[in-house]
């Protein structure tokens, strides 16, 4: 399979419903791919290659009987390894948990097997889905496609780095603070954080409850609205689940923009923590695109992008650090040196400024609905820069700077990062796309016309040299 | 909260935390407090007794069946 013929999950589905692709055939090119590129790129600690293929078998058989039963039968993905899978080893990345095999699938695994996907294999993930690239785990952290000299982003880092070099066409992530959409910024994909609740997190190792996302992560906004339509739905074992109907993720693609109202929280980007002029000059593009495709584009004012980021993180590291007391008091040295530094930060939070925490976010969840009166969707970046080298990421980063993505985690709004270009080193630039809760259906239609207008979805990294 | 934290309260903080750092570690955790100081007084505003929390709930159907 060249980088030309990888198809994204919408191309393949259509070829498989009319048995002109095979899931057999498309399965084997996946993991010709990873046999070939993967120990350079490290996106996978576990390959399921016996079961993938299983699955494929399976999925040809039926389709060839009955027909597809969606648009994710016979498809290729990975499942981020902090994601339990029955039988299947579920390691965090961590040493703690080297011999840790499920017996039950996530909930979400086990959608999206019903959904007829091809498990190819266990991504790699931050330890715990916390602390950067690490060289003291078991497995080396992911490299990006697009450089391999280069950063993923985290902590869904294995899933993006996958996706973007066409070992699977899509795959699970999750997202405390970012974690879905910072790689898909990097690696130059999309990865959505649905709306809080709407995928269930039963079978997902936390990081931080409330604060815990489950999403997909595929080359397209639309291959990402196709999967969530396998995985959305209440689940009642998940005490955050919503108990909304789901809707057609996928109504309101082609719709285009025209006449939709897309706000830009310039100050985030522009002043509060500014983006290199690579990012800038890719948001700018972005605008001026939205704006010819007949969108009306609005200025928005929040608090400033600190006040999210230390709403988030006192949240997070007080939510982790209860999660992982036990073993942080018995176990510290099997952690990473990184996840060590994250955990002890529990120990300088109160009480008090954790709840102090919890009503700062209330009145900044109030302020962005307010705020979003009257628009569609909102606009900022994704990420600062393009993908930093892999051993120049700082240990303390959340302290250099705030987060783009932890505003939408503090809210619980739904949020996409979508590739918006390149910047001077070649590498990846996006944007973030933000919608109401719940309204994913506009979220989609409104990257998808972003993808559609700009030539962005043509090229693949490379890979060579 | 004050912006720097002598080495008897760090020890304090981590005695009541019950994690075993070593002094290196210790070093660390001292020199980032005023990060988290920060963030914690970011978090303060003149909101009164009487602001809620994000956190609460409600009893659902299921909770009263």
């Amino acid at each position: 399979m060249s980088d030309a013929a990888i198809p994204t999950i919408a191309e393949a589905a259509k070829l498989i419903a009319a048995k002109r692709l095979s899931p057999v055939e498309l399965t084997r090119a996946c993991l010709d791919r990873i046999h070939a590129l993967d120990d350079r790129l490290h996106a996978f600690v576990h390959l399921t290659e016996e079961r993938a293929l299983g699955d494929a078998r399976a999925a040809e058989a039926a389709i060839m009987a009955r027909g597809p039963k969606g648009a994710l039968h016979g498809i290729p993905i990975g499942l981020k390894d902090i994601v339990d899978t029955k039988g299947i080893p579920t390691t965090c990345q961590s040493k703690i948990l080297q011999d840790n095999i499920p017996d039950s699938d996530a909930t979400c695994a086990e959608k999206l097997a019903e959904a007829g996907t091809v498990l190819i294999g266990k991504t790699t993930t931050h330890e715990f889905a916390d602390g950067g690239p690490s060289f003291d785990l078991p497995k080396p952290p992911a490299r990006n496609p697009w450089n391999t000299d280069h950063f993923t982003a985290g902590s869904s880092s294995g899933t993006g780095a996958a996706v973007a070099a066409g070992l699977i066409l899509g795959g699970i992530g999750t997202d405390t603070g970012g974690s879905i959409r910072g790689p898909a910024a990097l690696c130059g994909i999309a990865g959505i954080k649905p709306t809080y609740g709407l995928v269930s997190r039963v079978g997902v190792a936390p990081a931080a409850f409330s604060l815990d996302h489950i999403g997909p992560m595929a080359w397209t906004a639309e291959d990402c609205a196709l999967m969530l339509q396998a995985l959305a739905g209440h689940d009642p074992r998940d005490p955050a689940s919503a108990t909304r109907p789901v809707p057609d993720y996928t109504a309101l693609l082609g719709a285009g923009v025209k006449g939709l109202k897309i706000g830009i929280i310039h100050h985030f980007h522009e002043t509060d923590s500014k983006v290199s002029d690579g990012t800038q000059r890719g948001i700018d593009a972005a605008i001026a695109t939205f704006r010819d495709l007949g969108a009306e584009i609005r200025e928005v004012q929040l608090s400033p992008l600190q006040d999210w980021g230390a709403c988030g993180s006192l949240i997070s590291i007080t939510e982790r650090a209860a999660a992982y007391e036990e073993w942080a008091k018995t176990r510290l040295r099997d952690f990473s040196e990184r996840v060590q530094s994250r955990l002890m930060l529990g120990a300088l939070v109160s009480g008090v400024d954790y709840v102090q925490a919890v009503r700062r976010r209330r009145e900044l969840r109030a302020e962005l609905k307010a705020a979003m009166t009257g628009l569609d969707v909102v606009l900022t970046a994704a990420a600062p820069n393009e993908a930093p080298k892999i051993d120049a990421v700082p240990i303390w980063d959340l302290f250099e700077r705030p987060s783009f993505t932890m505003p939408f985690n503090v809210s619980g709004y739904p949020a996409i990062s979508v590739c918006a270009g390149f910047g001077e080193g070649g590498l990846p630039v996006a944007i973030q796309l933000v919608a109401r809760p719940f309204e994913e259906p506009t979220l989609f239609r409104v990257a998808d016309a972003f993808e559609k207008a700009t030539s962005f979805r043509n090229t693949r990294p490379a890979l060579a040299g | 909260m004050p912006a720097e934290i002598s080495d008897e309260a760090l020890d304090f903080l981590l005695a009541r935390s019950g994690l075993a750092l070593t002094p290196a570690q210790k070093a660390e955790l001292k020199s980032v407090y005023p990060g988290i100081a920060a963030m914690a007084e970011r978090v303060r505003k003149p909101r009164g007794p009487m602001a809620e929390l994000a956190h609460v709930y409600n009893f659902t159907g299921d909770d009263v069946a």
